[in-house]
């Protein structure tokens, strides 16, 4: 069975992986400290451009691996906004309570959930894990031993999908009585825990002794995968600082909602 | 002398005694050695510690008074699954380049260089290795193991978990390694390989060394114990077919399971068609085909656990959900362990029939724990068996009803002989009880002397249909039907 997508390399796979990571956690640390719902609406723009258009997946995918997160954005957006605290009520119903003050901090929540969601969706459709665990050890100095061991490890999780499949049909042949309540909770753990960590402890296992096998250790090693920077990464910061740039411009000069700071009272 | 060890003493923690008690062996260059014993021997264990696995990478207690252990070895293990850490075939030679510090300009010729030391011929490399069959996977850990460009090679059992085709597969590869290459191979298989090697070192089942000598020495003053020890050697069915009186003429009663125009489906594509099927009381039906031709497919397409089109009749019942089929179709997996649901033995032959609130279920349990062979470990957890054990208990909790139709998804695979025939002897005893047996195998030898009918599976297709006599090896009478 098929577990990987198939796509078309662009220029944002051949960022560097390491410079990715670090930059992409730089813009959500950024994202923290937005409090403007118009910048940050803008601001989505920024992501949403590349990912629709510069992942090479197909728009199919794009938009099914995109749907969770509307639903993330009306969710986080709609909490705060039918319960949160503020001084100009718009509507009263029952214990929902729309203000001026808890609709404004809802969207920026909400757009800064989405915000989130499609830089992390982005990352993971451009980025080989192997690609950047290579880039791990040789820009930032990530200790072989842990990248390996995390290469090592992504490849069991398709088993031990398939080793789920597998045990359902077997568990659904044997016609396990499904218990009630909290039972059941504690019932599915045990049955599905138990015998895919055993097998995968003992897969673990094995895989690590063939690493060694393969003297795998702590000496000196050579790369086959020698990440470096390219012109790629420059054209990446550009896209990105322009892009935020433009944001801020345009969401302080021509703002589009009544409030520019949802933390004032 | 080139890799040895002199007194060995080696023990598991947890293990009532000794693995091994002052244990010698000595192997001289470029000799092939071939360790032969009982399952749990210790046989795979000594070959790690002289590969210097144990006690560095695997962590066991043991003393040696003198041990040789040479710097630069290779090991290829038997689990295709679990040898490589990459996803992709180049990559996976590449991290054994890149342990040698093998500048990286180099690594592209030498990746071409080594696949095709084993045969193993891409256009491009960079081909993902959860798309190769099991055999191509183990041609791949066998080149890594000598782009180690290792002084001492180690096969611990490199081919239980092929078929057939696999097999040899691996062994002609093998056997294309340089001629003064010092080998230490542990197989239980050894149709192939008798040949090959110099030398045999025979267990007993204390992990004591018994027979030390050239193979046709060993054969014939050690036979009986190599048939004992359930090795699968070249006359192994022979004898096991004359000492079977297996009943030739096949009583068929009256048709119990009818297949019109079944599809299953994974996804919108049939996986499995299968046009018109009939199956009568007392017939054993062997499917066999090509990985991935479907033959699971149509085991999980009878059991309604795939999404299935056409009609399914047992017993003269409509089988339309999972339900229905579990109270007329039994199911044997290949893992027995994903079938355990409980934490003994008993509880989990118990289980089925407390679910349909048997009156009698001791009795039961304890008849078929006897007739499992199983009475003696019953409190003990399912996983603890072993391997042939848990294949018996995964048959009894299949066939807990009166099901007239028992399904087996290659039960006897990566099992050795002894298991392998006790098995079928049990199967035997339940078809000659009206039973129908319907089992997936890879295994010629079962389909010539044990099945009365064979099914072709190819390309998700029922492609043939025809009853088989038991004849024996190549003289399989079919008739299309």
């Amino acid at each position: 069975m098929q577990w990987t997508l198939n796509y078309e390399e662009t220029w944002v796979h051949r960022l560097n992986p390491a410079f990715k990571l670090v930059f992409f956690l730089l813009l959500f640390l950024l994202l923290l400290f937005i409090h403007n719902p118009n910048i940050i609406t803008n601001i989505t723009v920024v992501p949403l451009l590349l990912l629709l258009f510069s992942t090479g997946h197909q728009k199919k995918v794009l938009l099914i691996l995109m749907l969770p997160f509307l639903l993330l954005f009306f969710s986080s957006a709609s909490s705060m906004m039918f319960f949160g605290q503020g001084s100009t009520t718009w509507w009263k119903w029952g214990l929902i309570h729309i203000t001026e003050e808890s609709f404004y901090r809802g969207l920026h929540i909400g757009f800064r959930a989405l915000n989130f969601a499609l830089l992390g969706l982005l990352f993971a459709l451009t980025t080989r894990p192997v690609y950047l665990f290579y880039s791990l050890i040789q820009q930032l100095k990530v200790p072989p031993r842990f990248a390996y061991s995390f290469m090592a490890a992504v490849r069991i999780l398709p088993v031990m999908l398939e080793e789920f499949q597998q045990l359902r049909a077997a568990l659904l042949i044997r016609g396990v009585k499904k218990k009630k309540g909290y039972r059941r909770i504690t019932q599915t753990i045990t049955l599905y825990a138990v015998p895919l960590l055993s097998q995968s402890i003992r897969r673990a296992h094995r895989i690590a002794v063939a690493m060694e096998a393969k003297r795998f250790n702590n000496n000196k090693r050579t790369y086959y995968y020698k990440p470096t920077f390219s012109k790629f990464d420059l054209l990446f910061l550009l896209y990105t600082t322009i892009g935020f740039g433009v944001a801020f411009w345009v969401g302080d000069t021509f703002p589009y909602f009544d409030s520019t700071d949802v933390r004032q009272k | 002398m080139k890799v040895g060890v002199s007194n060995l003493r080696l023990k598991f923690a947890g293990a009532p005694s000794l693995q091994f008690e002052d244990l010698s062996l000595h192997v001289k260059e470029s000799e092939k050695i071939l360790f032969l014993g009982p399952s749990g021997c210790g046989k795979s264990t000594l070959l790690q510690v002289l590969a210097g696995l144990i006690p560095n990478a695997v962590p066991v207690p043991m003393k040696a008074d003198d041990m040789v252990i040479c710097e630069s070895t290779g090991v290829v293990f038997q689990d295709p699954d679990a040898q490589f850490c990459m996803p992709y075939v180049d990559e996976e030679i590449a991290f054994v380049l890149e342990n040698r510090a093998v500048p990286q300009h180099e690594m592209n010729d030498l990746i071409q260089y080594y696949l095709d030391k084993v045969g193993l011929s891409f256009q491009d490399p960079h081909v993902e290795i959860s798309t190769l069959s099991q055999g191509m996977k183990q041609r791949l850990a066998i080149s890594s193991m000598i782009a180690l460009e290792p002084e001492v090679i180690f096969l611990d059992e490199p081919t239980a978990l092929l078929d057939p085709e696999g097999t040899s597969e691996i062994w002609s590869t093998i056997k294309q390694i340089e001629a003064k290459q010092t080998m230490i191979i542990v197989e239980h298989k050894i149709d192939e390989v008798v040949d090959f090697v110099d030398r045999i070192v025979l267990f007993n089942s204390e992990g004591k060394i018994i027979a030390d000598s050239d193979p046709n020495t060993v054969f014939s003053f050690y036979k009986h114990k190599i048939r004992e020890f359930g090795i699968w050697y070249p006359e192994v069915w022979d004898e096991h077919i004359k000492e079977t009186d297996l009943p030739k003429d096949i009583v068929r009663g009256k048709e119990v399971l009818s297949v019109t125009n079944l599809k299953g489906y994974r996804g919108k594509h049939p996986k499995i068609q299968a046009p018109e099927i009939s199956v009568c009381e007392g017939e054993w039906v062997a499917i066999t085909g090509k990985n991935g031709a479907g033959k699971s497919s149509l085991l999980l397409s009878l059991m309604n656990v795939m999404k299935t089109s056409g009609e399914i009749k047992v017993s003269n019942q409509l089988i339309k959900t999972v339900h229905d089929a579990r109270s007329q179709l039994a199911f044997v997996f290949q893992n027995p362990e994903f079938q355990f649901i409980t934490h003994s033995v008993y509880k989990e032959l118990a289980y089925s029939l407390e679910m349909i609130n048997d009156p009698n279920v001791d009795e039961k349990v304890n008849g078929w724990l006897t007739s499992y062979q199983l009475e003696h470990v019953k409190l003990l957890h399912p996983y603890q068996l072993s391997t042939g054990q848990k294949r018996r208990l995964s048959v009894g909790t299949a066939l807990f009803g009166s099901q007239p139709v028992l399904l087996l998804d290659e039960p006897t695979f990566g099992q050795d002989a002894q298991n392998t025939f006790k098995l079928l002897q049990l199967f035997e005893e339940l078809r000659a009880k009206g039973l129908i047996i319907i089992m997936v195998t890879h295994d010629e030898k079962i389909v010539n002397n044990y099945a009365t009918r064979q099914w072709i599976i190819e390309k998700g297709l029922l492609v043939a249909d025809r009853n088989l006599e038991r004849v024996g090896e190549g003289k399989a009478y079919a008739m299309d039907s």
